[in-house]
């Protein structure tokens, strides 16, 4: 019967490969579509708990939230760093973790920082950077995959985020002492430095940086400081004060400070994250309805071919529930090899949107499959086998025979 | 031994065919001549239980196949009977072996079937595609297709119908012989072929004529 299903199927190829096509474009669609949303929903959510406050200039507290918890988006500028002695040495502050970023090593981000900031997290290889060493790097695992990079490597990084800015020579060149356990996080991605590093880098630096470069690191300078309270009743005591406080910069300049609550900011976006989980999740029913449209009017113009066939199965005698059966294999091999290509076509694509996504902080993993994703295959598959059966038995209530 | 009583069979278009009572003994091979729409082929689609009459019987070997429901009839057809449409019935895309193989689905035992095209002069087109092949070629493995299963009857509806004399007489030929021993019944409108087969029924004498079917 299998074998017979399948050399039936052969004579049909160019509309089986249609069905295919037509259920795998839909299917992986829906099934891209949610795992995305879903692991970008994960993404923020796992990192939203780390520190309670974020302290840095005065402007977009997004863009503030978005750059020091997932290293992605510009700086909004630089505080000094007596900023960040002032909140360590608070008394109501737990921690304070000093934070810069504008340089980068071919695309991948270089946070300077202490190794406090990594202390949830492990070595691969090697050993954490030392605080106060300037051009020691711990390097993220997608970063040292990415770019082959091994213990003892000297990085020659550039100034500015992204690729193509102006290099800093040797001189200003790091050294990997470490590479991060994998995390599937923003972690992977980016490569961590004592804050130092970025100080000396632009002293050492002999290159001049045009007057459109977007961010400027100055010695003693830092993009922002991540504050974890040692009572959370104090928490608007702290941001007024700081928010309040007058801080002169290394132009003598008088600066004003944004305290941030990141659960707050966090709340806000992942309600545009939660509403865009719900539009993702209406359309990919839309698209599971589509699906559904669309096999239905092919098995039924293929039952429709197939009547003659059938017939002439009948007048030579095999029973109706041979050819349903048959029929039903039949689209069931379809079902499955499309649910199947589907799925890998849905993990291709998220091995290719990986670097744009993980562009926004996001590491999306090929790996994870939901729970909600097996529904979708689940569906595809009886949805492609539904009409068969519809129209197959009542085929069987006709007999099947022309007369 | 196929016994045919009192069998009367309606149409939608409001004409109805009634026959007189036909034997069709065991082991014999019959022709039936007669006019277009005198009911030869509506006479043979009953014996084999693709249609049923309004009444009457149809006892083969004492068991009346008018009173079977359709998965016996179904079961009764793929088993005991070789039916040869005169439009062959074959699927043109798929080759001659695996359109011979369409019975395998009802775990008809196929395995003479290389003896047969063997026979039959067709053995290296066994995987040929069917649209490949002459009109003569196509009725050898319809035939091929009705015998391989070694039914107790086989019935041809006009076996040469599309096929020139010269063609359609040499499958005759082949068809009673490889049906020796077995019930044959074949409709044709050839007189010329009468000489292969043990009796010939003119139709128009069983049911009256023609019939605007």
């Amino acid at each position: 019967m299998f074998k017979f299903a399948l050399k039936n199927m052969m004579i049909k190829k160019v509309k089986i490969i249609l069905i295919v096509l037509s259920v795998v474009i839909s299917a992986s669609v829906a099934i891209l579509a949610y795992n995305i949303s879903q692991q970008v929903d994960d993404g923020l959510k796992t990192t939203t708990a780390k520190y309670t406050m974020i302290i840095g200039p005065a402007g977009s507290s997004t863009q503030l939230a978005m750059n020091t918890m997932f290293f992605t988006d510009k700086p909004v500028g630089t505080i000094p760093y007596e900023v960040y002695e002032d909140i360590k040495n608070d008394p109501d502050v737990a921690v304070a973790i000093p934070f810069t970023m504008g340089d980068s090593y071919n695309s991948a981000k270089i946070v300077g920082t202490t190794n406090e900031f990594l202390n949830d997290k492990s070595v691969d290889e090697g050993r954490m950077f030392e605080n106060g060493v300037a051009f020691e790097a711990v390097v993220g695992a997608e970063v040292a995959e990415k770019y082959g990079i091994s213990i003892g490597d000297k990085l020659v990084t550039s100034h500015g985020i992204g690729e193509g800015g102006h290099s800093h020579g040797d001189s200003s060149s790091l050294t990997v002492v470490g590479i991060l356990d994998k995390t599937n996080t923003n972690y992977d991605n980016v490569i961590f430095t004592p804050v130092e590093t970025v100080w000396h880098t632009h002293s050492n630096s002999d290159e001049e940086h045009s007057e459109e470069d977007e961010h400027e690191h100055e010695h003693g300078e830092i993009c922002a400081v991540l504050v974890n309270l040692s009572n959370m009743g104090k928490f608007t005591y702290i941001q007024n004060k700081y928010q309040n406080a007058d801080y002169i910069n290394e132009d003598g300049d008088e600066i004003s400070l944004s305290a941030i609550s990141t659960s707050e900011v966090m709340r806000d976006i992942l309600e545009n994250v939660d509403m865009s989980s719900h539009i993702v999740l209406i359309l990919c029913v839309i698209i599971l309805l589509m699906n559904i449209f669309i096999i239905s009017i092919i098995t039924l113009l293929n039952m429709y071919d197939s009547k003659k066939e059938i017939a002439l199965m009948r007048l030579i005698g095999v029973g109706m529930r041979k050819i349903n059966l048959l029929y039903i294999i039949q689209n069931s091999i379809v079902g499955f090899i499309s649910t199947v290509l589907a799925f890998g076509v849905s993990r291709i694509c998220l091995i290719a949107m990986k670097e744009y996504i993980s562009s926004m902080g996001i590491v999306l993993n090929a790996g994870v499959v939901y729970t909600f994703e097996w529904v979708i295959m689940a569906a595809v598959f009886i949805i492609s086998i539904i009409p068969t059966v519809i129209c197959t038995f009542s085929m069987s209530k006709k007999d099947g025979i022309e007369e | 031994m196929i016994n045919v009583k009192n069998v009367s069979k309606h149409f939608k278009n409001e004409t109805a065919i009634d026959y007189n009572d036909i034997t069709f003994e065991d082991g014999k091979t019959y022709m039936l001549l007669g006019a277009s729409g005198c009911g030869k082929s509506t006479l043979l689609n009953m014996i084999a239980g693709i249609l049923s009459p309004e009444s009457g019987s149809i006892e083969i070997n004492g068991e009346d196949i008018t009173k079977k429901s359709q998965k016996e009839k179904d079961l009764f057809r793929i088993k005991k009977i070789g039916y040869i449409f005169q439009d062959f019935k074959l699927i043109p895309e798929m080759t001659v072996a695996d359109n011979i193989n369409i019975l395998k689905l009802e775990n008809v035992d196929t395995s003479a079937m290389d003896e047969i095209l063997e026979k039959l002069g067709i053995l290296s087109k066994k995987n040929k595609k069917i649209k490949h092949l002459s009109g003569g070629e196509k009725q050898r493995v319809a035939i091929a297709r009705a015998i391989v299963k070694k039914p107790e009857i086989i019935l041809a509806d006009e076996p040469t119908g599309n096929l020139n004399f010269a063609i359609g007489e040499a499958v005759i030929k082949e068809l009673t012989e490889i049906s020796r021993g077995k019930t044959l019944i074949a409709v044709t409108h050839d007189e010329r072929l009468a000489k292969y087969f043990d009796y010939t029924i003119d139709m128009n004498e069983v049911t009256g004529g023609r019939r605007d079917v």
